[in-house]
């Protein structure tokens, strides 16, 4: 295990969630993809050390290639980040079409809830 | 914004469109051997389409298109699935392998396998999902 | 676990008595609300075409034959839809098709051939079709799916007439009882599985395991067994489920749901009855549910409570003889168990038949019926005769056979059960009395029935065919015996007699007629003393499963009340914040606790420290930009250098899929942020920006410390060596990556790819959705 890469996960992970726990949508989905790719590098490492692509040679054998599986789940994780990512954009972009801002309010609705709930529970 | 084409762009594309879906429709075909596989292809060939769409705007990309977005979607679904269900008819497990022989009147025998049905139906679903976006949120932004 | 070699779908004609049901199911919830009457002919077409071919297997199984079916599922789970028809399950699968078809014919008239009629049908399908499949299930997890299916379809039945508060609650109370009891025997099939070493219910029976924790899966196993069979202290469910329309009562809630729990103890009681606890517990519980049943069904007005209470009662008779576990009295139990299909679902059916006619159902105010309405009448006896074990009715010759094994065991048990067998007397005495009878001129209430006009054929025949069946039974029992003996395996276990002989039974027998005809004489004396009884006592002292049941629902409102009060505050960084402290503290602790110093190598090729460093510095400087394009453009350059390490890491899908998605997905955040201003506001943050730090590099060094810990930890040989094995000689594709995506786990990528298809759409429904608002701005 090469710490130095387990750093770069850690400030991936650090700065994306920095930046997850603003308002602005727009950031907030940015901070997502570097989570996203921080995950995908955890992933990558947590099958061991590097080694060739995993292709087998004729006879059907792999030889000191790195592990599959793991490189299996990322390529889907990334496709799927971006699908999501664009869905995010759809979404910034009709917060912003609606309400010329693309900052996440607070939930009114939830703190009416909350308010009832209070008045329930005290019943 | 009205879109002004260019010319030089224009003609650029038609090369470089052609190629990237001969290239995206290799690394489809090429993907259980070789690094591609339908993500890989489907993203080329949304690269060329985004291509189309930046030269010749969303107008032209709708109106070039054979198949609405939705439907290449919906096929590239439907072909995956079916791709699972052949072993499953057989009696044998969900997504288990078939190969299976087909006989179109040009190219006559054809070995196909359920696999690449599978592959096939990822390579529209992303192929489609790049497309819905340019069509949706690329018509919108230029409107 | 090898498997019997697998067969074509059209061999498997278990399978498709299922499978049928729920196609016709379907059908007739999509298509049935225009042609009422269609939907009735086709399920009760279907329900008859099951009976009939059960029916053609009986000689089979007589002769000692089971007809099994395989069909994997889970493979790994051990899950898979395993059926079995063994003579038990051929009878009760009998009655569940039989009487389906009978009620569903009813249904149609007395839904008045209308809009309801196709839903209530469709729903009425859906459960024949579960609950076949609780009786042919040879695997228990499919066992529970299909237990949990009935759970369902008598929800939606009881609720039926959704307008009214009171189906709804009666509706969610059964569901809940039943719900969780339902979850303990999942819990206790878990235990028994792992136990046993298979997941086959016929295997398990074989060879059954024991210990305590066989001991505790019982217990649990049994928990849904008596919340099902509605037995004490969960038997309050049943009564009120009588919200649901009568032919659901009939069907469900008498003739086969219920029966499902007994069922259940039929089947594992030979099994298990020698183990030291169970016979005293479910007999006991069986005995007491039998005695409060019939005791309560005694001072019911209304003839649906007191049927139901009446039901309860021989649920509580049925658990006690299954429960003693011996051939004799599992031979008697289930001639009991067919005898009280045929009497009482013909006796609801009559019920409903009459509140149809006079929209009444209170035994104090119904007058007249028997001239009114004769052919409800002679059913309603017929039946009602077989209920109260009267000569020559195929009651009487069940309970004969009971009385025999239970007199076998202990003449204690006899004593209580003939106890139980006098309530019964009387009771069916009042609900026949009560229906039919002329009564008193009351003050205070006007009597109904006088101008009730006759039964309308489809209203009694689905009635009359199970009650003649009963009358048949009796006079030529040998026409049941060998389906019973089947049951139980063993010939000679019991035998069916018209005519017993003068034996102490048949004294015990013409005792408890004699003593329930004397408590129908003085009934208002009854009447007062269980009211007084129930004032001084019951109601004081005794905490009753309905009490419980309400309380603990308050309890869990009010608790989730309390918690929403305190946690909902609205903000979105504040939930993050929450779920990421909590990530913190408890994964993290076990982190720096539980893991030992990470072996530290910083070899590997030099590559990977450049791009792994253009990494970080292009993710931490987007901390300090505040263009939004300039954000956009560093987080291109994060997933370009991911590209390159992927490339080191000998990954070169990935390299590519990376790069081509960077690149398409700089365009789309172009588009978006082309429309958006081009600088980030500074907004008021809830969470002040030292908070967030901290968060953050905490989240980071958690993230940083799992990695080395997962690099240092001891691990089983991946799973990957498998797929390099075979990624040519059966995925057929040398590139080992792209054969595990689309062969080994395909499933997952089919998953994947939906979520991709799903993301599209909701982009298209957001844009399309600005369009129009824009539109309707523009227009008015």
């Amino acid at each position: 295990m090469n710490p130095f890469l387990a750093v770069v996960v850690g400030v991936l992970y650090a700065v994306g969630t920095y930046l997850v726990l603003q308002r602005l949508l727009t950031r907030v989905i940015i901070g997502l993809g570097l989570i996203a790719h921080g995950a995908n590098l955890l992933l990558l490492l947590s099958g061991g050390d590097p080694g060739e692509p995993p292709l087998a040679d004729a006879a059907g054998v792999v030889s000191g290639a790195s592990d599959p599986l793991p490189q299996a789940m990322v390529l889907t994780a990334i496709v799927i980040t971006f699908a999501v990512t664009a869905f995010l954009l759809a979404l910034a972009y009709r917060d912003w079409h609606d309400t010329r801002s693309d900052e996440v309010e607070d939930d009114l609705e939830d703190r009416r809830i909350a308010a009832l709930a209070a008045r329930e529970g005290r019943r | 914004m009205k879109h002004r084409p260019s010319l030089i762009a224009q003609t650029g594309l038609r090369i470089v469109f052609h190629t990237l879906v001969v290239l995206s429709v290799y690394l489809l075909a090429a993907g259980h051997n070789a690094p591609g596989g339908g993500f890989i292809g489907g993203l080329v060939v949304g690269a060329a389409l985004t291509l189309v769409w930046a030269v010749d705007g969303p107008q032209r990309l709708r109106a070039t298109l054979p198949l609405p977005t939705f439907t290449v979607i919906g096929l590239g679904l439907l072909a995956a699935a079916a791709a699972g269900t052949i072993a499953w008819a057989q009696g044998r497990p969900f997504f288990e392998a078939v190969a299976f022989g087909l006989d179109l009147p040009l190219f006559g025998k054809v070995k196909l396998t359920s696999v690449f049905l599978f592959d096939a139906g990822v390579y529209l679903v992303v192929m489609g999902m790049v497309l819905g976006i340019l069509v949706n949120l690329g018509e919108e932004v230029e409107a | 676990m090898p498997g019997p070699p697998p067969l074509p779908f059209a061999a498997l004609p278990v399978f498709w008595l299922i499978g049928s049901q729920l196609v016709v199911a379907a059908l007739v919830l999509a298509a049935g609300r225009r042609r009422p009457r269609s939907a009735v002919i086709v399920s009760a077409g279907a329900l008859a075409a099951a009976f009939g071919w059960l029916a053609a297997q009986v000689g089979t199984i007589t002769s000692g034959g089971v007809v099994v079916e395989h069909l994997t599922w889970v493979p790994h789970l051990g899950v898979s839809l395993d059926l079995r028809l063994d003579g038990l399950a051929l009878i009760m699968g009998m009655v569940v098709t039989g009487a389906g078809a009978l009620i569903t014919l009813y249904s149609g008239a007395y839904f008045k051939w209308g809009p309801p009629t196709a839903r209530f049908v469709g729903y009425l399908t859906a459960f024949a079709a579960s609950m076949l499949g609780i009786v042919v299930s040879d695997n228990l997890y499919g066992l529970f799916v299909f237990w949990e299916l009935t759970t369902i379809t008598s929800y939606l039945l009881i609720g039926f007439e959704d307008e009214k508060g009171s189906a709804r609650a009666a509706a969610l109370q059964a569901l809940l009882v039943t719900g969780v009891g339902g979850l303990a025997m999942l819990g206790g099939l878990v235990l028994l599985a792992q136990q046993a070493g298979t997941s086959s219910l016929a295997a398990l029976l074989a060879d059954p395991p024991g210990g305590t924790v066989t001991t505790v899966a019982l217990l649990l196993v049994l928990a849904g067994a008596f919340t099902k069979s509605a037995q004490v202290p969960f038997h309050f469910w049943l009564p009120g489920a009588m919200a649901a329309p009568t032919p659901a009562s009939a069907y469900l809630h008498s003739a086969t749901m219920v029966k499902a729990g007994v069922f259940l103890l039929a089947r594992i009681s030979p099994a298990f009855h020698t183990i030291p606890f169970w016979t005293p517990l479910v007999v006991g519980i069986g005995l007491t549910t039998m005695i409060l049943g019939a005791w309560r069904a005694l001072r019911q007005h209304d003839l649906k409570l007191l049927l139901a209470y009446g039901t309860v009662s021989q649920l509580g008779l049925l658990t006690a003889l299954f429960g003693m576990g011996t051939p004799a009295a599992v031979y008697a139990g289930v001639a009991m168990l067919l005898a009280h299909a045929l009497f009482k679902a013909p006796l609801f059916l009559v019920v409903g038949a009459i509140d149809k006619q006079t929209h009444c159902r209170d035994i104090r105010l119904l007058d007249g019926l028997a001239r009114r309405m004769p052919g409800a009448l002679a059913v309603a006896l017929a039946a009602g005769l077989s209920m109260a074990g009267v000569l020559p009715l195929f009651g009487f010759v069940a309970k004969e056979a009971a009385f025999e094994a239970l007199l076998a065991r202990s003449p204690w048990l006899l004593a209580l059960v003939a106890a139980s067998s006098a309530l019964t007397v009387a009771y069916t005495a009042r609900a026949l009395w009560g229906a039919f009878g002329r009564k008193p001129v009351s003050a205070q209430a006007d009597l109904v029935g006088a101008k009730a006009g006759g039964t309308p054929l489809f209203l009694l025949l689905p009635a009359a065919l199970p009650a003649a069946l009963g009358l048949a039974f009796g006079l030529l029992p040998g026409l049941a015996a060998p389906l019973l003996e089947a049951t139980v395996g063993t010939a000679g276990a019991g035998a069916l007699k018209l005519w017993p002989g003068l034996k102490p039974a048949l004294g015990v027998s013409a005792a408890t007629l004699l003593a329930g005809l004397l408590l129908f004489a003085r009934r208002d004396a009854v009447e007062r003393l269980q009211r007084a009884g129930h004032r001084r006592l019951l109601a004081k002292w005794a905490p009753t499963g309905e009490g419980i049941y309400r309380r603990a629902l308050a309890g869990l409102n009010r608790s989730a009340d309390r918690v929403t009060a305190v946690v909902q505050s609205g903000s979105l960084p504040v939930y993050l914040g929450i779920i990421l402290l909590t990530v913190i503290l408890l994964p993290g602790s076990a982190l720096v606790l539980g893991t030992a110093l990470p072996r530290v190598d910083f070899g590997g090729h030099w590559a990977q420290f450049l791009t792994g460093g253009v990494v970080a510095a292009a993710a931490l400087a987007i901390l300090r930009v505040r263009r939004r394009m300039a954000a956009v453009v560093l987080l291109g350059a994060v997933g370009y250098g991911m590209a390159g390490l992927f490339i080191v890491y000998g990954a070169p899908d990935l390299a590519l899929t990376q790069l081509l998605i960077e690149t398409l997905g700089i365009v789309i955040f172009a588009l978006v942020l082309f429309r958006l201003p081009p600088y980030f506001r500074e907004a008021r943050w809830r969470l002040g920006r030292a908070l967030r730090l901290g968060v953050s590099a905490a989240v980071g060094l958690f993230v940083t410390g799992a990695a080395l810990a997962v690099g240092t930890a001891s691990r089983p040989p991946p799973v990957s060596a498998y797929f390099n094995e075979n990624a040519l000689s059966a995925g057929g594709g040398r590139n080992v990556v792209n054969v595990i995506l689309t062969d080994f786990r395909a499933l997952d990528t089919l998953g994947e790819i939906t979520v991709v298809a799903t993301a599209a759409i909701g982009i298209a429904g957001l844009v399309t959705g600005a369009v129009r608002s824009r539109r309707k701005r523009q227009e008015p």
